[in-house]
């Protein structure tokens, strides 16, 4: 049989915004405050009253072809043989070069580890038979996660049945984190045009 | 947009990674490799009124390069880790390339200084020979750091490590100029007239040469922002973030205006004989070059991904 190979759907049509997820995450791997592992973007379209409100649930694309597991100059970002991509917090310099490499901002420093860390699809808990924190919370089952090369899979099935699309494809990735009818604006960087780290605001922007 | 408004209701900040120091680090090594072409082409040409330039550069080109690392290890979130670079390796980082060299690197530059300083030309000039590749990877290796860390699309081209190599040779040059200026004013006084005329002429040649590899900096400078503001849309905004974003008076203002025009205006105009003008000029290059590493460390990741 082939390897496994972790993936996650995330189920947009389901997903109501209610942060469920990030609370889970931010509890399960002890998260600090100021940093994120799982957070959710919420972008709202159209003029009062004909407005509407698309949601985004963010973290770790644990990816096929990691850039920041290629470029970690220790190897303390590696990859597991179930495709999971795991940071040693042994190894780890805290170089950062991973950061600035990695397309989907989803790593952090810990303030109060001093290494980088990011989302682990919770391994310890799949090593253990379980579901990651963020899948067994979500109140509408929006997310689905299991071993995608195991046919027999509900995320395998659901992979399989449905229109599905990952973040920014162009950059030769290959996400593991999939989306069912995502909006195109909120998948896109739509803070682009305000510089809201250096003001520290999140803000109504012109696009 | 014709799709009408769109409000971020909620997202979450994210960490700037790489600082300052990473800036400052692209900076020292620059110069380092910049002094010790310099010093190389010194050696090389092996004319007696080159001698004293060799020797300035080639005590600065290791002593910058020892200085460079310093900042790197401070930019580390764990600084007493730092030799896992060498125990655990990886091949396919440009930051592991980067510790071998920067290791390599220092050691031949000051293999070679003693030789340059014992007189020992015939090996000062087979090691300036091999040094040269070894500078020129020390320093252009930085320019694969950014261009390699494809997320951000003010790195991500190809002409990055090139860039970076010209800026080196600019701000190395400046450095040397105003470091031989300085000589010539105050500490040159027991020479013969002829040989401070000398001297002052090599100084004047070394700064129209810098004024030349200016141009070429600003060429590649051109030839990038083009590619930028034609390429796809994190592209355009990278290019559209120096030009009249938030980065637009350090990069064109200080840069491309303070940084390089005017000192070409100084080396190359009508002041091209004075002193005063091409040591101003050198100072002005030296603060562009500073003001680049900021534009291009900070700025790169000022464009938000997510
Ligand atoms: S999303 Fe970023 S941090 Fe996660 S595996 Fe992909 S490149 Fe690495
Ligand atoms: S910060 Fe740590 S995990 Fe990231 S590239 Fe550096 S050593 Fe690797």
């Amino acid at each position: 049989m082939a390897n496994k190979r972790y993936a996650m759907v995330i189920d947009m049509r389901r997903c109501i915004g209610c942060h469920a997820c990030t609370v889970a995450c931010k509890a399960e791997m002890a998260v600090p405050l100021e940093v994120n592992a799982t957070w959710l973007k919420i972008i709202e379209k159209g003029t009062y009253p004909d407005t509407r409100r698309y949601y985004l649930p963010r973290m770790c694309n644990n990816c096929t072809d990691a850039i920041c597991a290629r470029n970690c100059p220790t190897k303390a970002t590696y990859k597991r043989d179930d495709g999971i991509v795991m940071v040693d917090q042994h190894r780890c310099i805290g170089c950062k070069y991973c950061i600035a490499s990695c397309p989907y901002d989803t790593r952090y420093v810990n303030p109060l580890k001093n290494i980088v860390q990011k989302c682990y699809f919770c391994s310890h808990r799949v090593d253990a038979g379980l579901q990651p924190a963020c899948v067994e919370t979500c109140p509408t089952k929006a997310m689905i996660f299991g071993d995608k090369n195991d046919t027999k899979s509900e995320v395998a099935q659901v992979l399989a049945t449905n229109a599905t699309v990952v973040l920014k494809k162009e950059m030769q990735t290959n996400p593991q984190v999939f989306y069912i009818s995502a909006d195109e604006t909120v998948m896109s960087n739509v803070e682009k045009d305000i510089n809201y780290r250096t003001e520290g605001t999140l803000i109504k922007i012109r696009i | 947009m014709e799709n009408g408004d769109v409000n971020v209701i909620y997202s979450v900040q994210h960490q700037l990674p790489l600082v300052m120091y990473i800036g400052q680090y692209f900076f020292f090594t620059g110069l380092s490799a910049g002094s010790f072409v310099i010093s190389v082409i010194a050696t090389l040409l092996g004319r007696k009124e080159f001698k004293p330039i060799g020797k300035i550069t080639a005590i600065l080109a290791p002593a910058l390069l020892i200085i460079a690392p310093i900042n790197l290890i401070a930019d580390l979130e764990q600084p007493l880790r730092f030799w896992h670079l060498f125990l655990y390796y990886n091949w396919t980082s440009p930051i592991t390339y980067g510790s071998f060299l920067l290791t390599a690197y220092p050691i031949m530059g000051i293999i070679y200084a003693i030789m340059v300083y014992t007189d020992r030309q015939k090996a000062a000039k087979v090691l300036g020979i091999l040094g040269i590749p070894l500078a020129i990877s020390v320093h252009g290796y930085t320019g694969f750091i950014l261009a390699l860390a494809k997320a951000r699309a003010l790195w991500n081209t190809a002409a990055m490590p090139t860039i970076f190599l010209v800026s080196a040779m600019v701000s190395g040059i400046g450095l040397v100029v105003i470091i031989a200026a300085v000589r010539w004013k105050w500490f040159d006084k027991k020479a013969t007239p002829e040989t401070r005329d000398q001297d002052k002429k090599l100084i004047l040649q070394l700064a129209t040469f810098m004024a030349y590899i200016i141009m070429l900096d600003l060429f590649l400078i051109l030839s990038d922002i083009l590619v930028l503001l034609t390429a796809h849309s994190d592209a355009y905004e990278a290019g559209m973030l120096i030009l009249t974003g938030n980065f637009a008076p350090l990069f064109v203002g200080v840069e491309i205006i303070l940084g390089s025009i005017i000192p070409m205006i100084l080396v190359l105009g009508p002041t091209r004989k004075n002193m005063t003008a091409i040591v101003v000029a050198s100072i002005l290059v030296n603060i562009g070059v500073y003001a680049m590493r900021f534009v291009m460390v900070i700025g790169g990741q000022t464009i938000p991904l997510s």
